[in-house]
């Protein structure tokens, strides 16, 4: 049997509150997720958000027991004398930080095979919209690049979804070249990726312009990753209609196009590498949470 | 029209093939339809594809292989005939196909009525109206019908076993040929002259005119025929007939009796031009007497089929003479005459050397049918009953008058009384002329003949004329007095012929009519009444009219019984076959089909062919008809095979393409699926069919168990000597039993020479008994009665000479008479059982090892029970008796195996009833038992040796 392939209808890849749903789900699997905060101290923008955690800042967070090997300095005092042991004050962790979430509404992003249970669409909006359930959690702002403003109320998810569902399609399969995010926000962008290198380097390089970190994920369907079809076969560009390619034996083609799709991979990983952004690949086959977990390590890592 | 025997109906339709170039060019522009599918990096791929884009072009072999399906449908809707029927006259008119079925159609009925077929149907795909006209039908009119319905008819055509008559068909087919201008006629002949071939062939040219006329005739063959056959003195004979005067042909002809039984075979072998030959079956008379059927061997029509009468048998007639044999002078034997007329039809055997009486006798001795007396006037008293009770039984005796019979007193053997003394006619004395024979009575056996006019009697013998004479009477004198007076006695008959057998009273030996007459008389032999089922009125009206020469009108006729078919197989008379004449025909005709007609004894036969046929070919030298074979190849329809091809053709071009576009890789891709798949279907085709299997093998085990030979039985049981005990079901008693005969065993062992093997348990309905001489049978107070078979199987092995000891183990408690004794008696109700005495004191068992007057088990005073010895010899004096062989039956009840017992450590197992000294008693009892099974009384005879040895010494 051949593997069927086709775009979803638009009003099924529609963000939609089941995809809030989804995104909840998703995201209470994971801890709260804090953004590292490089320089936290130093950012000040709106006022603070606890991070309800001990780290640097300046509301009492908890005493807690003194370890042997501990700066003396920290040791105190007037707590320490109320009994026979030391403690240590700890502030609670203070930081702001924004993100901006990315998601590609190209008409190719409504791809499914049957080798997928989900279209490109459906698992690159629950991704995003379950990392802006955990950044608001955490006390991020989040807003959507292009679409809305960073915000880190509660219902933030509910809003995003919203505001998503009602953009519409944007076949440019980029981000909008707004103006470069601020050097201590991070940018996610989550898409098929598909456009040609030059576009994604020009267009992450404006994002990256003022230093702003970011990471980019590939939602990929798995046919575009095999390329299982055989025979005489006609392909058709969703995004550019008119488009096409009648190939003889399309399993002679196989090879040439793992390679090309190799290079396209390595372009971008080295578009991201070159800004200092990290480049995830996620199959629509696999579950969710892969990526998730991933962009919440990465998120995680700078908070060392 | 051409060189292939191939014709299209449709031809117009091959101008399709035209537009295969178009096809082509359509097929070579349109690559097979690829499939559609959205990629999204598509982008990446063109990159690729800007180098490995290459045209994409039906192959040309795919672009062949279609051109070709489209070819092959449009010459199938072209309607190609293969071997188009060309010998179908190729007019427009309405065909006449007049089919020979006759007997010699029959052979290769099939292939005629294929050829028939084929014409009709070349008819109707012309759209032309058929008539058929089946020849040895009855004549009807001809009426046009279409293919269809003729077909119809033809199917329901038969063979018929007789000669067509075609010329009865002349008319109706003339008045068809004229109301139908256009029609033309073809003719499948039988390829025979008879049934008038060549003037229907002449006037069938004649009422055609200018139209065709096609034969179709087989033109070296046709049927072989057999015909005249004849019982001779040395042989029976039938003449094998053909119409070819061709190469040298050996046909085997066979003799078959009126069941069906083939008594024999013979050959027929044309010589080189011959067109006749005969096969001779030498067989005994007796033997040649019973066949009622012969056939060539595979000829399969009824002109191949005699079928034989009573007037086809040889009787035996035994002559016997009262005169005194003078075999100088033979044309004075008053037999000559009547042995000359018997010989063309029977076998006379003339009495040699003894006298009347004692020929009578050893003629009835060799059971012949018919005797002769000639001129025998009196006879034994025991030749007269016997004579008697032979013609009760069946037998007729014609008797002769002569001076003896005139003279001789009345004894019961003639039909009718005779008065004392001859009459003579025109003698000097008398004042009659001699006397001309007048008529045959009409319901008497002479009735058929005609009145020979030739015939005077000088002297005769006279009836009584009592009141029964006139129905006696077969023929007459001109003045009323009978000539030949016959009555019937039971079975048999009685005949007189008032004259003598020679030429002294009458010159009648001397006609052609004694022959015919003499015929008659022994045609009556063996058979039922004569045939008289002519009106009673007749025989009157010929009585009345002594003068007329012979009765006219319907004649006596007899219903068909079993005729043959056009194939020569027996069937019951069709409705149209109607009663033969009494005396046959010569050939058999549409009413009269060939077969058997009235009584299955006494009917007569109807042959296909007269005795003096001759089959020739048809002649149509100088005639202006179109002549083929009959076997024409039949036109087939080419169509369906070329449908069948482009379907196939169809079936490869989709596998050609899903092998194209990728099928075979998503096979490959597929295959450890694939070849899940069909490992389970593998699996699970194997477990259904095995599953049954199965089944009946666990079904049949038992079975088979209980009827094998239970070999592994039968060698433990063999290999040693060995003794047995029936198994009970008691666990105790068995168990008693098995340690009681292990401790006989041991005690054997020591003491005598026979050492024998373990003792074993049976269940006399399952195992075989007959290896044991000994078994040793403990009776339970519940013992159930054995099964029919088991009692069988027990009443062998004692009448083959087992011995079974019962054991009723109640000496101590009833003395015989407990539930035990009941549960034997019991036992023993379905057995053979002797009388049964208590061992008397000389009984070998005494005797046979130790000296025994005692035979205490495990209690004392229990008597053993043996078969009664016969009662002893008050003078001899012997010391021990035996009978014949050893007593079927030991009866106890003295528990002996309680008293033998012993456990695993060689110590008895129960104490006996007395002390230590009975159980060695009770051993050797047992001893002395299993000594008396294995020996017999070979120890009885023993006590002679001192006399033998005493005898031997001097």
């Amino acid at each position: 049997m051949a593997v069927r392939t086709g775009l979803v209808d638009p009003s099924e890849t529609r963000v939609a509150p089941r995809h809030e749903e989804a995104a909840l789900r998703l995201a209470g699997s994971l801890p709260r997720l804090v953004v590292a905060a490089r320089r936290a101290s130093a950012t000040v923008v709106h006022g603070l958000h606890g991070r309800r955690r001990s780290g640097t800042g300046e509301n009492f967070w908890q005493f807690r027991r003194f370890s042997a090997g501990e700066p003396v300095g920290r040791i105190d005092w007037r707590r320490s004398a109320r009994d026979d042991h030391l403690y240590v004050r700890e502030q609670e962790w203070e930081a702001a930080h924004t993100v901006w979430i990315w998601i590609d509404r190209s008409r190719s992003m409504a791809f499914r095979s049957s080798l997928s249970p989900v279209p490109k669409i459906e698992r690159a909006a629950v991704l995003g919209l379950a990392l802006a359930d955990v950044l608001v959690r955490g006390g991020e702002r989040v807003g959507l690049l292009g679409l809305t403003r960073p915000t880190a109320s509660r219902n933030a998810v509910e809003t995003l979804a919203q505001s998503l569902g009602g953009a519409g399609s944007d076949d440019s399969g980029l981000p909008p070249a707004a103006t470069p995010i601020a050097r201590l926000s991070e940018a996610i962008l989550i898409g098929d990726l598909l456009a040609p290198e030059a576009e994604i380097a020009a267009s992450v390089g404006n994002l990256a312009a003022r230093g702003g970190r970011g990471h980019m994920v590939m939602i990929v369907d798995p046919v575009e990753e095999t390329f299982p079809f055989t025979g005489r076969t006609e392909f058709h560009d969703p995004d550019a209609s008119g488009v096409r390619l009648v190939a003889g034996r399309a399993e002679e083609w196989r090879q040439g196009y793992a390679e090309r799709l190799a290079r396209h991979r390595a372009a971008l990983a080295e578009i991201a590498r070159r800004h200092g952004w990290s480049f995830t690949i996620h199959r629509t086959d696999r579950p969710a949470t892969e990526p998730l977990l991933a962009l919440h390590g990465r998120l995680a890592e700078a908070a060392a | 029209m051409s060189a292939l025997p191939l014709a299209f109906l449709s031809p117009w339709l091959l101008l399709g093939l035209l537009a295969l170039p178009a096809l082509w060019l359509l097929l070579r522009l349109t690559p097979p339809k690829p499939r559609r599918v959205d990629f999204p990096p598509l982008r990446l791929l063109l990159e690729v594809a800007a180098k490995r884009e290459t045209p994409v072009t039906t192959p040309w072999w795919l672009l062949l292989l279609r051109l070709g399906l489209a070819a092959l449908i449009v010459l199938a809707l072209a309607k190609p005939v293969w071997n188009p029927s060309a010998a179908a006259p190729a007019g427009s008119g309405p065909l006449l196909v007049v089919l020979d079925n006759g007997w010699a159609a029959a052979p290769d009925w099939d292939e005629r009525v294929r050829s028939a077929e084929g014409a009709i149907s070349a008819a109707g795909d012309a759209g032309r109206g058929v008539a058929l006209v089946a020849t040895a039908e009855a004549p009807r009119d001809v009426g046009l019908a279409t293919a269809d319905e003729a077909r119809e008819r033809l199917r329901v055509l038969q063979p018929e076993p007789y000669s067509a008559d075609r010329r009865a068909h002349l008319p109706s087919i003339e008045r068809f040929l004229a109301a139908n201008q256009e029609a033309e006629a073809i003719w499948i002949a039988d390829g025979l002259g008879a049934g008038e071939a060549r003037p229907f062939a002449e006037a069938l040219k004649t009422a055609l005119g200018s139209r065709a006329l096609t034969v179709r005739v087989d033109p070296t063959g046709s049927a072989r025929g057999l015909a005249g056959a004849d019982n001779t003195p040395a042989a029976m004979t039938v003449k094998a007939l053909r119409a070819e005067a061709a190469g040298p042909e050996t046909l085997r002809v066979r003799a078959l009796d009126l069941r069906g039984r083939a008594l024999g075979e013979a050959d027929a072998a044309f010589g080189v031009g011959a067109r006749e030959a005969t096969a001779s079956f030498e067989m005994p008379v007796e033997l040649r007497n019973d066949v009622a059927r012969l056939e060539i061997v595979g000829a399969g029509s009824a002109g191949a089929v005699q079928l034989l009468d009573r007037r086809s048998k040889r009787r035996a007639v035994g002559v016997v003479t009262g005169a005194t044999a003078d075999t100088a002078q033979p044309l004075l034997s008053p037999t000559y005459y009547v042995t000359r007329a018997l010989k063309p039809f029977a076998d006379v055997r003339e009495a040699r050397g003894q006298g009347a009486s004692a020929a009578v006798e050893s003629f009835i001795e060799q059971k012949l049918p018919v005797i002769m007396l000639a001129d025998v006037g009196a006879l034994t008293e025991t030749a007269r009953e016997r004579l008697r009770g032979w013609i009760d039984a069946g037998g007729v005796l014609v008797r002769f008058a002569g001076p003896r019979l005139a003279g001789a007193p009345e004894d019961g053997l003639s039909p009718v009384r005779l008065r004392q003394g001859g009459r003579t006619l025109g003698g000097a004395l008398a004042w009659e002329t001699p006397q001309p024979l007048a008529s045959f009575a009409a319901d008497g056996p002479f009735a058929p003949l005609a009145v020979p006019g030739d015939v005077t009697v000088n002297r005769q013998v006279l009836a009584e004329p009592d009141a029964d004479l006139p129905d006696r009477v077969w023929a007459t004198l001109g003045d009323g007095t009978p000539l030949v007076t016959g009555a019937r006695q039971n079975k048999g008959m009685t005949v007189l012929f008032h004259v003598t057998a020679d030429t002294r009273w009458s010159n009648l030996p001397l006609s052609g009519a004694f022959v015919d007459m003499l015929r008659r008389v022994v045609d009556l032999a063996g058979s039922g009444p004569a045939p008289a089922e002519a009106a009673p009125a007749q025989g009157a009206a010929a009585a009345g009219q002594p003068a007329q020469p012979a009765p006219q009108g319907p004649r006596a006729t007899l219903p068909p019984t079993r005729t043959l078919d056009g194939f020569g197989a027996f069937r019951n008379p069709p409705a149209t076959a109607k009663p033969a004449p009494a005396e046959g025909r010569a050939f058999a005709t549409f009413d009269n089909p060939p077969g058997l007609y009235g009584p299955v004894d006494a009917g007569v036969a109807i042959n296909a062919m007269p005795a003096n046929a001759a089959l020739a070919r048809l002649d149509l030298s100088g005639l202006d008809v179109g002549v083929s074979a009959v076997v024409v190849a039949e036109p087939t329809p080419v169509a369906p095979w070329l449908f069948t091809a482009a379907a196939i053709v169809a079936i490869v071009d989709g596998l050609i393409v899903f092998l194209l576009g990728g099928g075979a890789a998503l096979l490959a891709r597929r295959r450890p699926q694939a070849a899940a798949l069909a490992l389970i279907a593998a699996t699970l085709a194997l477990a259904l069919s095995g599953q049954p299997g199965f089944a009946q093998q666990t079904a049949q085990a038992p079975a088979k168990a209980a009827d094998a030979f239970d070999e592994r039985f039968a060698l433990e049981a063999t290999l040693a000597t060995r003794f047995a005990y029936v198994a009970t079901g008691d666990f105790e008693v068995d168990r008693i039993a098995k340690a009681g005969l292990e401790g006989l065993t041991q005690s054997l062992a020591a003491r005598t020479a026979l050492e024998p093997g373990a003792p074993i348990a049976i269940d006399p309905a399952k195992d075989e008994l007959a290896f044991f001489p000994l078994i040793y049978w403990p009776v339970t107070a519940d013992a159930a009665q054995p099964s029919p078979e088991a009692l069988a199987r027990i009443d062998a092995y004692m009448k083959q000479g087992g011995t079974i000891l019962f054991d009723t183990r109640d000496g101590f408690t009833a003395g015989g008479g407990g539930p035990e004794g009941a549960a034997l008696k019991r036992l023993l109700e379905g057995l053979d059982v002797p009388a049964l005495e208590p061992v008397p004191r000389d009984h070998v068992l005494t005797k046979a090892f130790y000296l025994l007057d005692e035979f205490p088990g495990r209690y004392a005073d229990s008597p053993l029970w043996v078969e009664t010895l016969p009662a002893a010899d008050e003078r001899e004096e012997r010391p021990a008796r035996a009978g014949d062989g050893v007593s079927p039956v030991l009866i106890t009840g003295a528990d002996l195996a309680g008293a033998w017992a012993i456990g695993a450590d060689g110590q008895p197992l129960f104490p006996t009833s007395s002390d230590e000294r009975q159980r060695e008693i009770a051993y050797r009892v047992g001893v002395n038992i299993v000594m008396y099974t294995l020996t017999g009384n070979y120890k009885a005879d023993q006590v002679h040796v001192p006399a033998l040895l005493e005898r031997l010494g001097q």
